[in-house]
């Protein structure tokens, strides 16, 4: 059985990615020239690269079309129903560090915690006839840590594909949900992130397919064994 | 799928006996109003779809909202009852993802008692029709009885808000009882806002406020004001340094430990009112009524309980809430409550008091074929 491993096909990600697999003794070339979209481990035919773009990874792994794969926790967390029984986290690889966050106007001095936005959001159809907005592009995250961990269920999701972080200010939202690293950019569109609301501490990760044929396969085996081994 | 099931005839005749004539709603329905009034974690329970306009549609997940709907568009006059049985659409990790459901929604009657009563009979007799011989179980629950415990316990506004908000929700009412029990300690003010709060005046403070809005580009018009802002900030200033004390703790949780036969529930609360030295009149009095009127139906075959703790944490449950189950099962057939809030919520110009329920027709089926 040849196993094949999805890795990042651009970026930073890419080179991280690459990296790692070098440390653990499976140095990735792409095949033919730089931009190829297919890669091997030299001296290992058993094993193939795939280069995918990041969200399509997670993806990929769900459907078993690749065996392992490298990707942010987040995107998978988000991109799966029941991630965990359908894929294994088999190590965090130490980049790619992002948080989910919820975050709200700085300026909003009376919310420090989820239980303050509970109230808020109870309030705010009689106050303002219409529920909290969340920009996300994060729903189903969103949705397990609101009405899951928190038991806060009248708000309502508006759909963000990009720059999540002006949602307040721009009025299409109240306030967001959205990955940070070093909280830099909400800091600069006046936003504050809850003390408790820290969805996901997310890395990249080595994660697996839970396929059956994965049992007793010595391939497999080795390989999470020895990138956890460097990481 | 998912023929109609056998017994669908009874349940027609019981609405006609009952005059309780039958509507019919579209399957296609805005998703708006579900989301709106159930919340955003019904969205991955329903099957959303979009029109050529962008609209949102879904198949309807339930029969309330929509007949509600309805009723707020033709201005029909109330009292009403409407009767529905259908198909209804949802996704579910157990079961089918479509379904019948079947139910009674009463729209209008000011004699709350009465209405409460006979919806509970109505379930009751649709569950003995089609079930016949079947002992059953009525659990009852009352949100508008924990509101007054709350109110009589002399609990801060928003305080008796959010542990109303739990209601029904075991794990999110604990939490939110250990969190009033011990406070998280709040974020320090910046300067000069700690100072204005410190004043107490919500004027000068909502000013600073909306100047700070200005400059963060923040719309002062969009969402939050910085007056409602202010006046939060105030109130839970004032109550920073307060604890839930261990007195209303106990008070809280011997009052959801109690679960007694319905016909003796009334004294049980009494009881709790006087050793708790506790105001409930008026709350205790309707329950009472009610109890009365549910006597008054005579329901043979069904055992009924009252349990505190018993209710739906959605905003526009107001009062009774019950469940029928087989005797010994914790398989729900029926479900259903008073939602005084939902037709306002929806849009009617007058406050339109309301009670209802639901037959799970599934469920139903099951336990006459584990019979046959």
């Amino acid at each position: 059985m040849t196993i094949t491993i999805g890795l990042p096909s651009k970026g930073r990600m890419k080179e991280d990615s690459s990296a790692v697999l070098a440390r653990a003794g499976f140095p990735v070339s792409a095949v033919g020239n730089d931009r190829s979209y297919r890669g091997r481990v030299e001296g290992r035919d058993d094993i193939e690269i795939a280069f995918l773009s990041a969200s399509e990874i997670s993806r990929e792994i769900a459907n078993g079309t690749v065996d392992f794969g490298v990707t942010g926790e987040d995107l998978v967390r988000e991109g799966l129903a029941e991630a965990d029984a359908r894929v294994e986290f088999c190590a965090r690889l130490g980049f790619g560090h992002a948080d989910v966050v919820v975050a709200v106007p700085e300026i909003w001095l009376d919310v420090d915690t989820m239980a303050d936005l509970g109230d808020v959001a109870a309030d705010f159809r009689a106050r303002h006839g219409r529920r909290l907005t969340i920009a996300t592009k994060y729903w189903r995250l969103t949705q397990q840590f609101f009405s899951g961990n928190h038991g806060i269920q009248l708000y309502r999701i508006v759909e963000s594909l990009g720059a999540t972080e002006g949602a307040p200010a721009s009025g299409s939202a109240d306030i967001i949900v959205d990955i940070t690293s070093t909280g830099s950019t909400l800091v600069a569109n006046h936003l504050k992130i809850l003390a408790d609301g820290v969805i996901l501490k997310s890395e990249a990760c080595l994660v697996r397919a839970r396929k059956p044929e994965h049992e007793g396969d010595a391939v497999v085996a080795e390989i999470i064994e020895r990138v956890r081994g460097v990481v | 799928m998912t023929a109609l099931p056998a017994f669908s005839v009874d349940i027609l005749a019981l609405f006609e006996e009952r005059g309780a004539p039958r509507v019919d709603v579209p399957v296609i329905q805005p998703a708006d109003p579900f989301l709106d009034m159930a919340g955003e974690d019904l969205r991955r329970r329903i099957f959303l779809t979009e029109s050529e306009t962008g609209e949102s549609l879904c198949l309807r997940p339930e029969f309330t909202i929509p007949v509600c709907l309805d009723h707020i568009a033709t201005r029909a006059a109330t009292p009403r009852r409407y009767s529905y049985l259908g198909e209804v659409f949802r996704q579910r990790r157990e079961g089918a993802n479509e379904f019948f459901q079947a139910g009674i929604e009463d729209l209008g009657e000011t004699d709350t008692a009465a209405a409460d009563a006979r919806s509970i009979a109505d379930a009751a007799a649709l569950v003995a029709r089609v079930l016949p011989g079947r002992a059953v179980a009525v659990t009852v629950g009352d949100q508008a009885v924990f509101e007054a415990v709350l109110a009589a316990l002399g609990l801060p506004r928003g305080w008796q808000k959010r542990l109303a908000r739990a209601f029904g929700s075991p794990g999110a009412l604990e939490a939110a009882l250990a969190d009033l029990a011990n406070p998280p300690r709040n974020a320090a003010l910046p300067e000069p806002a700690a100072a204005l709060v410190m004043a107490g005046d919500v004027e000068p403070l909502a000013a600073h406020i909306a100047a700070q809005m200005e400059a963060a580009g923040l719309s002062p018009h969009a969402g939050r004001s910085a007056e409602e802002i202010a006046r939060r900030l105030i109130e839970k200033s004032d109550l920073r340094s307060v604890r839930l004390s261990d007195e209303a703790l106990a008070a809280l949780k011997a009052f959801l430990a109690i679960r007694v036969p319905l016909a003796r529930a009334a004294d049980a609360l009494e009881a709790f009112a006087r050793d708790g030295g506790l105001s409930l009149s008026a709350a205790l009095g309707r329950f009472a009524t009610r109890a009365e009127r549910i006597a008054d139906q005579g329901l043979a075959t069904a055992s009924l309980t009252y349990d505190a703790a018993f209710g739906r944490p959605l905003d526009y449950y107001t009062g009774l809430v019950f469940e029928i189950a087989p005797a010994g099962s914790a398989l729900v057939l029926a479900g259903g409550g008073r939602y005084d809030r939902l037709l306002t919520l929806l849009g009617a110009r007058e406050r339109i008091p309301a009670v209802g329920f639901s037959l799970w027709l599934d469920r139903i089926e099951s336990v006459t074929e584990a019979a046959a």
